[in-house]
């Protein structure tokens, strides 16, 4: 049987709960409400150009959804999806392999960095369509074709991003850490590396989402499964609400990766910046 | 026995000598201030007495077991709160964390932190509390020399005169010896045993001037008539009245530029 204190304890706990229910609850609502009625705004849009030019040249969002529904109802939906998200995915792993690499040691010597600068800037001003066509002919219409094109192409821009990430950090920290002692190697680790992801992760984002772009672009130029080989189907076939549905896959793809991965990512590494500014 | 001796070490960044041969001797137990105009060499000279920057010539003979050293503008971590940013040293040293936490529980209460403090990150912390925090992290280490590097130049003049009874209290307390930069005499006459004067353009120490009784016993009255009694000095003519519009613009004091000058 619970004793007066203990129950005394409860409603104080109760009382506590109460009155902070409705801050918590405005809380929630200011974070979710303005995405919701962002969305909201969108689909009311979309409903009213579907009404406007009809079905046949822009499905509702309803029956994009349905499709959607009917494409991840197949083995071959989710291939397709998967395809194309392991490709992105596994592109940007080698791009940070090798641009980040090569942006750390471009970053720390100005000679490496000099050497590096025009040939960044002719492959970074090289056009996706044209690596496509080129990996093509090099390698004919498959996967790693893909997956090559997807690293030269967002390569470079970790490699920028990476030799700024490196050449932006407060290097006076460095010096503090020296003065106690520290290695070269004791100063990389935990100063210096802390600084450059912190400064890398919105160039990770930025490079996962054109990733993703051009996989579904190779995709669709080399007919290799994918979500690109998926709508050059649906457009042979005129299938309207597949394209779409292909197209709403692509984007829920790239905002899961978004979420699950490179979120995380950039808040583990990021957080002290944005509560510093 | 002498504590740490620079003995003609000399210096140069991107081809401009900052530094040439100087020498200065700090005694065991003895604080030294060394002041002098801006761009004259003072932050370098720090940076190769804490083992920063290794000197073109010259030797630093360290007859001490460990320094500290307190940066202008603190240093801190952005990243880590007071605690972390205090045991940064140990935990570069690989130290035990037990070991790690007594230590640095000790070093904040040595400066007066609170513990509701050291859960913040230094964006979170005042001006002074940083300043505390970096005078902390500089103790961890227990040293045995420490080095400042016009650590309280960003400070409002009240919170620059708390650090400094901080400093006093602290160096009698532990009875540490150190190498205080600083171009402010008042600071200097209030802090050290002795005051070196750094030649404008670092060719050497010029002179030494010792204010008057043991640092922590003057009164105001006798800092304030060795200041005065010192700017009218020879030896410190550089120092009141140089003209920093007047130096070249490769001595502007900035030691991370593509010039490194001073």
């Amino acid at each position: 049987m619970p004793s007066d204190l203990g129950i005394a304890s409860t409603r104080l706990r109760l009382a506590e709960w109460g009155e902070m229910a409705p801050i918590v609850a405005v809380r929630i609502a200011r974070k979710t409400v303005p995405p919701l009625l962002g969305m909201a705004l969108f689909l009311c849009a979309w409903q009213a150009a579907h009404l406007h030019y009809g079905g046949f040249i822009l499905p509702s969002p309803w029956q994009t959804c349905a499709a959607v529904v009917r494409t991840l109802s197949t083995a071959e939906g989710w291939a397709a999806l998967g395809a194309t998200l392991g490709r992105a995915v596994l592109a940007l792993g080698m791009s940070v392999l090798v641009g980040g690499g090569l942006g750390l040691f471009a970053g720390y010597f100005a000679v490496i960095r000099a050497t590096f600068a025009p040939v960044a800037t002719i492959v970074l001003g090289m056009p996706a369509t044209a690596w496509v066509i080129l990996t093509m002919i090099w390698f004919g219409p498959s996967h790693g074709a893909i997956v090559f094109t997807i690293t030269i192409v967002i390569g470079p821009i970790l490699y920028i991003g990476t030799v700024e990430a490196v050449l932006t950090r407060d290097r006076r920290l460095e010096e503090m850490a020296a003065s106690f002692g520290a290695s070269a190697v004791a100063r990389f680790r935990r100063v210096a590396l802390r600084q450059i992801l912190a400064t890398l992760g919105p160039v990770l984002g930025i490079a996962l989402a054109l990733g993703f772009k051009v996989a579904i672009m190779a995709e669709l130029v080399t007919n290799v499964a994918g979500l690109g080989a998926e709508m050059a189907r649906a457009r042979a076939h005129m299938n309207i609400d597949m394209a779409l549905a292909n197209v709403a896959l692509a984007v829920a793809g790239l905002l899961i990766i978004e979420h699950v991965v490179i979120r995380p990512f950039q808040t583990r590494s990021s957080m002290w910046k944005r509560i510093g500014a | 026995m002498s504590g740490l001796t620079l003995a003609t070490v000399s210096h140069s960044f991107a081809g401009r000598r900052v530094l040439d041969t100087v020498s200065l001797v700090i005694h065991s137990g003895e604080l030294v201030a060394l002041v002098g105009p801006s761009g004259s060499g003072k932050s370098t000279l720090a940076a190769i007495a804490g083992g920063i920057v290794k000197p073109d010539q010259g030797r630093i003979m360290r007859n001490y077991a460990r320094h500290g050293m307190v940066f202008q503008q603190s240093r801190l971590l952005p990243w880590a709160d007071a605690r972390a940013n205090i045991a940064f040293p140990l935990t570069l040293a690989g130290m035990a964390d037990d070991c790690i936490a007594e230590r640095t529980e000790a070093a904040a209460q040595a400066v007066a932190l609170l513990p509701a403090d050291l859960s913040k990150r230094p964006e979170e912390l005042s001006g002074g509390m940083r300043a505390r925090v970096a005078i902390a992290r500089a103790l961890v280490v227990e040293p045995d020399f420490l080095i400042f590097d016009e650590p309280f130049a960003a400070l409002d003049p009240a919170l620059r005169r708390r650090m400094q009874d901080l400093v006093l209290s602290l160096a009698q307390a532990r009875g540490f010896g150190g190498l205080f930069i600083t171009h402010d005499l008042y600071e200097a006459a209030r802090l050290a045993d002795r005051i070196a004067v750094l030649d404008r353009q670092g060719k050497g120490i010029m002179g030494s001037l010792a204010p008057p009784g043991p640092a922590g016993a003057r009164s105001e009255m006798q800092i304030f008539d060795f200041v005065e009694q010192a700017r009218r000095a020879p030896l410190l003519s550089d120092l009141v009245n140089v003209d920093e519009r007047a130096l070249s613009l490769d001595c502007a004091c900035d030691t991370l530029g593509f010039r490194r000058c001073c």
